[in-house]
């Protein structure tokens, strides 16, 4: 096989690794945001609860995860590998998003609350336009740290049958016997998306950033 | 009140999920495929020549092409999922796939959890070392003198793991178990194990590939026949596959796939 054709038929794996990325890095963001504002604000027991989500959910290896999810999710409704793999990594990921964000959030002083009460928001608004934006803000450099991560995790899913990047590399060099080469393929394409996300998301971090807050 | 609804949606979601877990699978598979046309075939594609990929990228080899034709028999689509060898059970289990193809063989642990069709091919095992290895193996159970590797999850790794290490013939230690055999391989080229127990053909197909490499004891250990994985107790899609298993034998296409793709 020549060295084209065997590059290109690993890199035809990226589509698989962004799609789940773009499903499971989003979806636990969304969890992950809603979960960490509960955990700060939602009184003992519902942090109590979380804190076992968190625990467990970060306790326990991915890909063992992925597999529980996966069947779990496979009893009750029918979904496609690709979704199956890409909604659980979003589940892992969420657990690992709420504590950045929740981090975040005790990042930014009480003091801010207390005030925002005291000039008659309620507690809602406090949080949707006084600590959220700084939140957010604040979040972005543990957070591309996060999104680096799943990007390498969504390799995972290959054990559920999706053909991934990894998994073509490991199907070529069991066909060609040139695991350097694949391996190093695979490794180089990985490389590259994580440094593309990290310098996109390093620029964002500037853009947005408050000026009087270095 | 918070503690109770609390309780009451866990209570709720248990209930749920076990309910789905209880409700029975009425309908054939072979209805399902059917219905859709299509049939939905899992595959490990690194075990070459049985299932590997081709220089286009393409699934090729003898369980890939045989399956072709036994699904174009049945009068559907075929759609190929690849997956690691040891999730295809599971995933014939869990209805994820129709059925697999991956050059299975018998075994009663396995026949526990899904069904199989008659057997398609018999093959042998073998015993493959690099070509200056110096040891003798006269009885298979002499392997259990040296460092040996399997593809994890084959009935190779079961005859290993339950005849020499739990016979206490040899030492857990001195066993390695690979995800793919061509790992096995490597690490037989690099010194680090000294006897692959696989199937004779991959074996052969390894050989070929890499080089330096001998056979030096072939027999029927544990494998012999390999068969298609069905998911259990459908006996209605377990009796289409086997005639049409039949039928190709009777016609002499399997043969000529085996010496297509075996005979080097």
């Amino acid at each position: 096989m020549d060295i084209i054709r065997f590059i290109q038929y690993i890199a035809s794996g990226t589509a698989y690794t962004l799609g789940v990325t773009f499903v499971a890095l989003p979806s636990g963001l969304i969890l992950g945001l809603i979960l960490a504002i509960i955990y700060v604000y939602g009184g003992k027991i519902a942090a109590r609860i979380l804190s076992v989500y968190s625990t467990v959910m970060r306790g326990i290896p991915p890909i063992v995860l992925l597999f529980i999810l996966y069947f779990i999710m496979s009893g009750t409704i029918n979904l496609s590998p690709f979704w199956a793999g890409s909604i659980s990594l979003g589940v892992i990921s969420s657990a690992y998003q709420m504590e950045i964000i929740r981090g975040a959030i005790l990042s930014v002083s009480g003091g801010q609350m207390i005030a925002a009460l005291a000039i008659g928001m309620s507690r809602l608004q406090a949080i949707r336009y006084i600590v959220l934006p700084q939140t957010l803000r604040l979040a972005i450099p543990p957070w591309s740290n996060e999104a680096a991560i799943v990007i390498k995790d969504s390799s995972l899913v290959y054990a559920l049958g999706v053909p991934e990047i990894l998994r073509r590399a490991q199907l070529i060099s069991a066909s060609t016997q040139q695991p350097f080469l694949a391996y190093t393929t695979a490794a180089l394409i990985y490389f590259g998306l994580v440094l593309f996300t990290n310098t996109l998301l390093r620029r964002l971090e500037n853009r947005l950033r408050i000026p009087a807050n270095p | 009140m918070k503690k109770v609804s609390v309780v009451l949606m866990v209570m709720f979601l248990l209930a749920s999920a076990l309910v789905a877990c209880a409700s029975p699978e009425a309908d054939s598979v072979l209805d399902k495929i059917q219905e859709a046309g299509t049939v939905v075939v899992g595959t490990s594609a690194d075990y070459p020549p049985y299932e590997y990929v081709d220089e286009s990228g393409n699934f090729a080899g003898f369980d890939i092409e045989l399956m072709t034709e036994i699904a174009k028999r049945m009068d559907v689509e075929l759609e190929w999922t690849d997956m690691p060898f040891d999730s295809l059970i599971a995933a014939v289990q869990e209805d994820k796939i129709d059925m697999s193809i991956s050059c299975f063989n018998y075994s009663e642990e396995r026949d526990e959890k899904v069904d199989f069709s008659d057997a398609y091919y018999t093959s042998e095992d073998a015993f493959l070392v690099a070509e200056d290895f110096a040891g003798t193996i006269t009885n298979a159970e002499d392997v259990a003198n040296f460092k040996i590797g399997v593809q994890s999850g084959t009935v190779q790794d079961e005859w290993v793991t339950t005849e020499l290490i739990d016979a206490g013939l040899m030492e857990e230690a001195n066993l390695s178990r690979y995800e793919r055999v061509d790992q096995a391989a490597m690490d037989l080229q690099a010194g680090r194990i000294e006897v692959i127990v696989a199937d004779s053909v991959p074996a052969q197909a390894l050989m070929g590939q890499f080089g330096g490499f001998k056979i030096v004891f072939e027999d029927m250990l544990y494998t012999g026949p390999i068969n298609i994985v069905l998911p259990e107790g459908d006996s209605e899609l377990q009796e289409r596959v086997n005639s049409i298993i039949a039928e190709l034998q009777s016609e002499g296409f399997i043969d000529d796939l085996a010496v297509k793709y075996f005979s080097d």
